[in-house]
């Protein structure tokens, strides 16, 4: 048993490596600009550049020698001038797509000052005199050339006598070690089990995540017993009044459960009874009471999709060859679907009850934001309408890791249950 | 076999009634299209985008069949390029899901071995998800709008059709139809999407006719939240937009808009499950 699970674990690290993965490619990579989507646009260079330090973004993705900065973002002056119409001594051609630096003019196109340590680095062609970061630079036709200087350096442009004419001008920093990438950071800080900083709401990510998480399980939890028990009971009068009226009819309005939308239980819920007819509170997190409306709502809506799924589970076992047995030897019927094809049905039926455990955590996205209660699916909704990143890279991370671990768990109690399982 | 499938369908009377209603939504899909595309050449505002406020919260009645919203939009007009937003929804990630899980579940179920542990792997890292959330994730990193629903629905939901295609791959992997054109010495590709690919093509379609309405709940909701479509007629924002009216005795709006969404979803749920009984015979024993 020890090996089994030994094994299990072992073949359960790909997927957590996966799930790394991927909400690392979802972010930094399909992401691309997170701080721009986390502050707006409207915020200045240099408290993006804060935000991009903080969480690694400013380092290359998986490896590199050299990371953008945006002291000075790259323009392509085949396009426009960008930045370059600021100033009023150099002047723009869209002709030749180049910019002319004015004779003896000073230009810092630098946005903000930068980081001391660090070593940096100008690409840039040019025709022309003059002086970049304190560097000799004349030629009389196009050449291209490279310009080391260190952050504490002055980096800005002096033109010559003849003034300097521009084509292409990068800007990168020297990262010294290649591996240490966005992803390296990344791996750190989980390692850490930091979760990063909630920007919207100023607080650490894991101190929203613990503050939520109790709302969220007083409501999820309620949900998650009540339908199971109501609909494993559902399915079996169904199991046990198969092909008959009640069977038919169970299974009509089951689909009709599923088909309405969610939103619509609880806008319903909410206006009829809680509104019109005041049974319930409409909204606030104050007494078990106010937990009632969105528990019934939670039971109602997942009633459907899951009567269907114990039904289909029960009448599988229903044509076994020991029910057969059972029905043959003179059992009655109430005793062979009780007892003995209950019991044979709970494997699958577990299986299906563990694998929801995941949701549990992340709370009901939609419930908790109508009805006011502060937990982990308010928190989602919240951030993702403020495009709070951080919050939303934590939860679906924590969710699929429970989700992975919950999935070891069942593979564990199927093989304590059924020893074949073993084998395979 | 699909003439088989046909006859069966067409002596359930519930799922002809179903196909009759997804006809019809479909009819007023491609109506709703052709309208929308209409007033974009022409350049003009489409009649149900012009507000008229005088006309503000008109029950139904004789001009506004449904009635008339805080604008005095035709809840009518709205309702039916509604439709049009859905049925987009519902096909394009489809288009998307469909095409990546029928490879992958090809390829692993064919080739076995390496190939198939990295295509398992990568439904598992998938499947580890959590659903919606992760569908959020995606709207909110790729933006606002049709686009970001799109991509959040159809790069999540191909897990489910890779793995029936991949099981159904490995069971006619071993048949003597797949054995001879491999004995007839047919390339690997040519056998997989032109011998077993047709065999298996029942589960691509009823699979399309079950994620079809599920992928149009999600837009709903999406666009709820705020996080979908922004200035179309959506389903989602008419329900959003609604809620609150209907507190202050508004109820048609809500009440049409959560019909036409019922009706959609129940007929393709029911079309799914007839199609699936008719065209996998092994189920009706």
């Amino acid at each position: 048993m020890l090996k089994y699970i030994l094994k299990r674990v072992v073949q359960m690290v790909p997927t957590v490596i996966g799930v790394v993965l991927l909400t690392f490619i979802l972010f930094n990579v399909v992401g691309g600009d997170l701080a721009a989507i986390a502050l707006g646009k409207k915020v200045s260079l240099q408290s993006l550049e804060t935000f991009d330090e903080e969480r690694g973004l400013n380092k290359p993705l998986f490896f590199g020698t050299r990371s953008t900065t945006r002291a000075y973002e790259d323009q392509d002056l085949s396009e426009n001038a960008g930045r370059w119409s600021g100033w009023s001594n150099a002047v723009y051609s869209s002709e030749t797509a180049s910019v002319a630096i004015k004779p003896n003019a000073t230009i810092d196109p630098l946005a903000f000052s930068l980081d001391p340590q660090d070593e940096f680095e100008w690409k840039i062609a040019y025709r022309g005199s003059g002086t970049l970061a304190g560097r000799e630079l004349a030629s009389e036709g196009w050449k291209t050339e490279t310009v080391r200087f260190r952050g504490a350096e002055a980096g800005g442009f002096v033109a010559g006598p003849d003034g300097i004419e521009i084509k292409k001008l990068k800007l990168r920093k020297v990262v010294k070690n290649p591996f240490d990438s966005q992803l390296w950071f990344y791996v750190k800080q989980l390692a850490r089990g930091d979760m990063g900083y909630s920007e919207g709401l100023k607080q650490p990510v894991s101190k929203l995540l613990k503050d939520g998480v109790l709302p969220s399980l007083s409501l999820t939890i309620p949900i998650f017993f009540i339908g199971v028990v109501v609909s494993v009971s559902l399915s079996l009068i169904c199991a046990f009044f198969r092909d008959t009226f009640i069977d038919r009819f169970l299974v009509m309005v089951s689909v009709a459960l599923m088909s309405i939308n969610y939103l619509v239980y609880i806008v319903a819920g909410q206006y009829f009874l809680a509104y019109r007819q005041g049974l319930f509170p409409v909204w606030g997190y104050e007494s078990a009471r106010y937990l009632i409306l969105p528990v019934i709502i939670g039971v109602v809506s997942g009633l459907g999709a899951n009567i269907r799924f114990y039904r289909t589970v029960m009448l599988d076992e229903m044509y076994k060859d020991y029910v057969r047995t059972a029905f043959a030897k003179g059992v009655a019927k109430p005793r062979v679907l009780f007892v003995h094809v209950l019991k044979n049905a709970m494997i699958p039926i577990i299986t299906n009850v563990v694998m929801l455990i995941p949701f549990l955590y992340t709370g009901s996205l939609l419930l908790e934001s109508f009805f006011g209660i502060p937990g982990l699916g308010y928190l989602s909704i919240n951030a993702l309408l403020s495009s709070d990143v951080d919050v939303i890279r934590a939860i679906v991370l924590i969710g699929a890791i429970l989700f992975v671990i919950c999935n070891l768990l069942t593979d564990i109690c199927y093989a304590l249950v059924d020893p074949r399982v073993k084998l395979k | 076999m699909w003439g088989d499938a046909w006859r069966r369908l067409s002596k359930n009377r519930l799922a002809m009634v179903c196909l009759g209603l997804v006809a019809f939504f479909t009819l007023l899909a491609v109506y709703g299209e052709i309208v929308c595309r209409y007033h974009e050449a022409r350049d003009i505002t489409p009649f149900y985008q012009k507000t008229n406020l005088e006309m503000a919260f008109q029950p139904p009645g004789g001009v506004h069949w449904m009635g008339t919203d805080a604008l005095g939009r035709d809840v009518m007009a709205r309702l039916i390029q509604g439709v049009t937003i859905a049925y987009k929804v519902g096909i394009i990630t489809s288009l998307i899901a469909i095409p990546i899980g029928v490879f992958f579940g090809c390829i692993a179920g064919y080739f076995g071995g390496k190939v198939d542990d990295f295509v398992v792997w990568l439904y598992s890292t998938f499947a580890s998800m959590p659903g919606l959330l992760f569908i959020l994730a995606i709207a909110m990193v790729v933006g606002r709008g049709l686009l970001g629903i799109y991509l959040g629905i159809g790069l999540t939901t191909w897990v489910g059709i890779c793995r029936l295609i991949r099981g159904e791959v490995i069971k006619h992997k071993g048949q003597t139809y797949v054995q001879a054109a491999q004995a007839l010495g047919l390339g690997d590709g040519r056998i997989i999407f032109k011998h077993i690919l047709p065999n298996v093509m029942h589960v691509i379609i009823v699979t399309f006719t079950l994620r079809f309405p599920a992928a149009v709940g999600t837009e709903v909701f999406l666009s709820f939240i705020g996080i979908g479509v922004q200035d179309q007629p959506s389903w989602g924002l008419m329900i959003n937009s609604a809620r609150m009216r209907l507190w202050q005795g508004m109820w048609w709006e809500m009440t049409f808009v959560t019909l036409a969404v019922f009706l959609l979803v129940l007929a393709f749920n029911l079309l799914g499950d007839a199609l699936r009984d008719a065209l996998d015979p092994r189920l009706n024993d």
